[in-house]
């Protein structure tokens, strides 16, 4: 028994091991080519490593084009749209924990079915309303799209871990003479944290690396986000890889942080709110 | 009583971004579908355009590359998922580490996936066939994405890389909520590590496996971001799915009612197929 769970231990070590590569590897290639020159990336066959190691690409990257603009909205357009999105989840989260009224059941269960279509079924009709109100090709257009398609997840998580919190923490708080606003943010909020940090993890990646959206809302250059703008380099007759691979290093920075930092709660938080 | 207006307020702000962005979208792509005709202020509705995307080759292709890549990228997903969050389940050394490199690709945009895997193919300049070339393995590059034959195929392999963390994530949960016990009975009993396997975590699993796979197949279904960059559909239609084709329809060639039938169409496919995973969902509400 021992020498079996012994030989399973070193299997696994292995499995992991490969998988560890082939997770990385295309990470790494794509890391290692930001730092080629233009002429080295062109070179037949590729080398391994940069021969000459140089930060022209990043440097091309920023100052040539647009890009600060292109990160910029990125970076404003996710954000905000995980502070919307957390926010607004979280009180609907708690009214349909915490209040039985009446359509409560039928808006569930939309809110869950809503999950399963797809963008492009609604980015059409959405393009023309933001096309009628003057929103199109702007980042409020663009915040309040990706808001609400995060809104469902948010709203189911939340009010998953509001769910297993006892009602009578809300109780106490109100015969403590605070409001319901009161007993949501003073009492409630707290124990969801995890559950927020997971609405939050999964808002922003959304957002941060949504294409589609901004790819029908937006129209001129300065409005692009990063992956919008990638997406032309690649479209244009000669693509410049070393520069596109430096701007693709760039845009997995947030997301990574957010991973280096969160993988755990992220574990957890998955686990104990809408998968149970 | 003054309660229930209280949930009116706390859902309200949540509930009317709802009904404008996605209540108001569906309901208008639905209405244009049907291809109204207007006369003396009433609308009468056809079905030529549902005809047109059954009747077409090119739905038909369409629909047939999406089922290809939804039906291989989810089974691969699960595959490598469940091995490695069998592995990650053991004690073995460097766990953490482990685990978060094994999550690491998720934390990838799908759109970015697509360009680094675009160059990764590249057949002159691309690591997949430098590293055929140095192994022997093949005697000239390979044009994996231009090449009718190989394009689809290499499409699923670089969404198999970017989406299996998803599905290993909640199987991994899943085999961590398995009570010990369970494992211990059985030993005691005399059963072999496969039978262990067979009886007491596949049967365990049940759930979790259900609720990974339709969540898997709806958001691969719906893929967009990774075909696009890494392909944008070619070469000709080789690579091109559902989500694409909708795309392609509505803001490159403005034939708005005909994409409306088309997303109306793979809209109503994405529920169906996501029909376990919602009464999984609901029942537990």
């Amino acid at each position: 028994m021992r020498l079996e769970k012994k030989r399973g231990k070193r299997l696994g070590f292995v499995v992991l091991l490969i998988i560890a590569v082939y997770n990385l590897s295309p990470l790494v290639w794509m890391f290692l080519n930001s730092f080629k020159s233009d002429a080295e990336i062109q070179q037949y066959p590729p080398t391994w490593w940069p021969e000459q190691p140089t930060v022209s690409a990043y440097h091309e990257i920023w100052t040539e084009g647009n890009f600060i603009a292109y990160f910029t909205n990125s970076a404003v357009v996710a954000t905000t749209t995980t502070i919307c999105s957390a926010f607004i989840g979280l009180l609907a989260g708690y009214g349909f924990s915490r209040f039985g009224f009446r359509g409560r059941g039928l808006l569930l269960t939309l809110f869950l079915a809503s999950q399963m279509l797809p963008g492009v079924l609604l980015v059409g009709p959405y393009f023309k309303v933001l096309a009628f109100t003057g929103l199109y090709d702007t980042r409020v257009g663009l915040i309040i799209a990706l808001t609400t398609i995060t809104l469902p997840f948010s709203t189911w998580m939340l009010k998953g871990y509001i769910d297993s919190i006892p009602k009578e923490l809300d109780e106490a708080a109100l015969i403590d003479g605070c409001s319901r606003w009161g007993a949501l943010f003073r009492a409630v909020l707290p124990s969801v944290a995890p559950g927020l940090v997971a609405t939050i993890i999964y808002a922003f990646l959304l957002a941060w690396g949504d294409l589609l959206w901004a790819l029908c809302l937006t129209t001129t250059d300065s409005m692009y986000t990063i992956p919008v703008a990638l997406a032309r380099l690649v479209g244009e007759f000669r693509i410049q890889w070393a520069q596109i691979m430096a701007g693709a290093s760039i845009a997995l920075i947030p997301p990574l942080i957010i991973y280096a930092f969160l993988t755990r709660l992220l574990v957890r938080g998955l686990t104990a709110g809408s998968v149970k | 009583m003054k309660d229930r207006y209280q949930g009116y307020v706390f859902v309200s702000p949540g509930v009317l971004l709802f009904v404008l962005v996605l209540g108001f979208p569906v309901i208008t792509t639905l209405f244009n579908s049907f291809c109204p005709v207007w006369s003396a202020g009433i609308a009468k509705f056809t079905l030529q355009n549902y005809a047109k995307v059954t009747q077409d080759w090119v739905p038909r292709k369409v629909l047939g590359n999406t089922l290809v890549f939804v039906s291989c990228t989810v089974l691969l997903h699960f595959l490598l998922g469940l091995t490695v969050a069998s592995a990650l389940d053991t004690e073995v050394r460097g766990k953490r580490v482990f685990r978060v490199l094994a999550i690491l690709p998720w934390a990838v945009p799908d759109s970015i996936a697509g360009l680094i895997w675009r160059f990764l193919y590249d057949p002159l300049h691309g690591s997949v066939n430098k590293i055929l070339l140095t192994l022997h393995l093949i005697e000239t590059p390979i044009e994996w994405l231009s090449n009718p034959a190989l394009s689809l195929m290499s499409v699923i392999f670089a969404d198999v890389w970017r989406g299996y963390p998803f599905v290993m994530i909640i199987l991994l949960a899943g085999l961590q909520s398995i009570p010990p016990e369970l494992y211990e009975a059985a030993e005691v009993d005399g059963a072999s590590p496969v039978q262990r396997y067979l009886r007491i975590t596949l049967p365990q699993l049940k759930t979790m496996i259900i609720i990974a796979l339709a969540l898997d197949t709806v958001w691969q279904f719906r893929m967009f971001g990774l075909v696009y960059t890494l392909t944008g559909g070619g070469p000709g239609r080789q690579t091109e799915t559902l989500p694409l084709l909708v795309y392609k329809q509505y803001f490159n060639y403005f034939n708005f009612e005909y994409a409306a039938a088309v997303a109306v169409t793979s809209a109503v496919m994405m529920l169906m197929l996501s029909l376990p995973y919602l009464w999984i969902m609901l029942r537990r509400e």
